[in-house]
């Protein structure tokens, strides 16, 4: 992690007025590969001592989801009412120097979207009730893709903050925003945003967009492909 | 060793996923069967969407066919013209059961609905092949003769046709409902049908059984290879690589579950079989009336 220090280091150097801000992400596009078992981003920088306090959001492409309540008929478990979020983030993780609650009102909260109960989520039927929000938060981060890391912003010598985050193998793909904020005096006083990019890039990639673009030319390259590896598979084996 | 599946959208252990392949392969190479039936569940079960497990298992039973279709057919041993009125009659089928696929997929009941098919299907079809075996084991004592094949109300149904390999003369109604049948239950469940269709042939049309493996294979290889062109178009969910690699294990599996086989009697293995499908069944029944892990699902919306 030498490299990080040094980058931080210059970074101090340029730090102009007192309420300045920089920051920086560790890369700015993340492969999926066949291989690809998650991504760890690091993202950092640098301040003045004030403001004291660090806020670091980054959130995936919004895309529709639907929470399904299981309800129970005649003994059987079945998909009953549904709400239906027109634009949750794919990922969606929090970290901040303190404790939200402690850093920032509520309100000032709401209106960044910092913390997972501070998070935009609209359901598209009015009468949806809250259940269905923390349902689709709760599952979000059972699979890892919402996170919440109250002091997972470390500050070295009051003036260099960085921040892993973790991106499961499950990420989407999409632009990535990443968004820094500086606070003082439960008030947002600095905003610094970045963006980074998830791509499919390799065999996976061009796999998944031959099966979107060409679906018949997929459906029947796949049959031939089955058909040759168990042809050839029971030549291999009747030999040995 | 993880691999990243490109349509299920999720790394997998790729151990994990021959292995599955080895086992089902064992058991279809044993039995003398596709094995999607087993696939289908396993697949569900280590946390794969039901739609690409449906869609991959049928590609994936298509491969695990074709080598003993390519034997039978050497041999033989294939009702060509009993193959084609199957087959035709499977396309139907598995066109309307593609489509009501995609319907229950949009209306977020798939997974309520693979379930059921399952326990109803494996239900039936588990429990009349235990009591056949059964029956067949009871008859061998009491050695009662059997007859060649009976005559049902349905063989003389209009539109008769001849099938000269399987020495038939009958309605072609009910081979055209029973491969319709088929190809739907393929389409919905990811299965080719032949632990349905080999029983349906011997006892409803009354064919020989020296054809009636090799012609069941037929009308498996085409109606799966169709389900897996017609998934592909209407839900993109058929996963080449799962698919790939389930087969490396599955081609290896058959091989051995075959010479284990050999020495297996036919009434054992049938009744061996009718209690694998029979405890697939309960196991996806219970599935259905346990009290689920989350009150909530979660989809994303395609």
């Amino acid at each position: 992690m030498m490299w990080l220090l040094v980058v931080l280091l210059s970074l101090v150097a340029a730090v102009p007025s007192a309420r300045a801000l920089v920051a920086e992400v560790s890369q700015r596009e993340i492969a999926v590969r066949t291989d690809f078992t998650g991504a760890e981003l690091i993202v950092y920088g640098a301040k003045d001592s004030i403001p004291t306090d660090i806020v670091i959001a980054v959130r995936g492409p919004p895309m529709p989801v639907v929470v399904r309540q299981r309800t129970r008929i005649a003994g059987i478990w079945v998909n009953g009412a549904s709400a239906m979020f027109e634009a949750a983030p794919g990922f969606y993780a929090v970290a901040a120097t303190r404790p939200l609650a402690e850093l920032l009102p509520e309100t000032e909260r709401r209106r960044f979207g910092l913390g997972l109960d501070a998070l935009p989520l609209r359901a598209r039927e009015a009468r949806a009730e809250d259940s269905f929000r923390q349902a689709l938060v709760a599952l979000k981060v059972e699979r890892g893709l919402y996170r919440q890391q109250d002091t997972g912003v470390t500050v070295t010598g009051e003036r260099l903050f960085s921040v892993r985050i973790f991106l499961p193998p499950t990420v989407p793909p999409g632009l990535y925003q990443v968004d820094v904020f500086g606070v003082q005096g439960r008030r947002v006083e600095a905003v610094r945003d970045l963006t980074f990019a998830v791509r499919r890039v390799g065999t996976s990639a061009e796999i998944w967009r031959f099966a979107h673009m060409h679906p018949w030319l997929y459906g029947v390259a796949a049959v031939i492909a089955a058909a040759v590896v168990g042809w050839a598979g029971s030549i291999v084996f009747r030999r040995g | 060793m993880q691999i990243y599946l490109p349509i299920a959208e999720m790394s997998v252990d790729g151990l994990v996923i021959v292995g599955i392949g080895l086992a089902v392969g064992l058991l279809s190479g044993l039995f003398g069967i596709g094995g999607g039936f087993l696939m289908t569940p396993l697949l569900i079960f280590i946390g794969l969407p039901a739609a690409v497990a449906v869609a991959t298992s049928a590609n994936q039973t298509m491969g695990a066919s074709i080598s003993g279709l390519l034997a039978h057919w050497r041999r033989g041993n294939v009702d060509s013209r009993m193959g084609t009125v199957l087959t035709l009659a499977g396309l139907a089928g598995s066109a309307l059961g593609v489509q009501a696929f995609a319907l229950v997929r949009r209306a977020g009941q798939l997974d309520l609905v693979v379930a059921v098919f399952y326990v109803i299907v494996l239900g039936i079809v588990g429990a009349l092949m235990a009591a056949e075996s059964l029956r067949a084991w009871l008859r061998r004592r009491r050695k009662i003769p059997r007859r060649l094949h009976e005559h049902f109300w349905m063989h003389g149904l209009p539109v008769k046709m001849r099938f000269r390999k399987s020495r038939l003369y009958i309605s072609v109604v009910p081979p055209v409902a029973i491969g319709f049948g088929i190809g739907f239950l393929s389409a919905i469940m990811g299965v080719g049908g032949g632990f349905i269709l080999v029983p349906a042939m011997i006892y409803l049309l009354g064919m020989p059984t020296g054809v009636v493996i090799g012609t069941s294979l037929f009308q498996v290889v085409f109606v799966t290879a169709a389900v897996t062109v017609l998934q592909s178009v209407s839900t993109q969910s058929v996963d080449i690589v799962l698919s790939l690699l389930l087969m490396v294990g599955a081609v290896a599996g058959a091989q051995f579950g075959a010479a284990m086989g050999s020495r297996l009697r036919g009434e054992e293995t049938r009744g061996l079989l009718g209690l694998l499908v029979l405890s697939v069944a309960v196991g996806l029944g219970y599935t259905l009336v346990r009290t689920p892990d989350a009150p909530f699902v979660l989809e994303p919306l395609r």
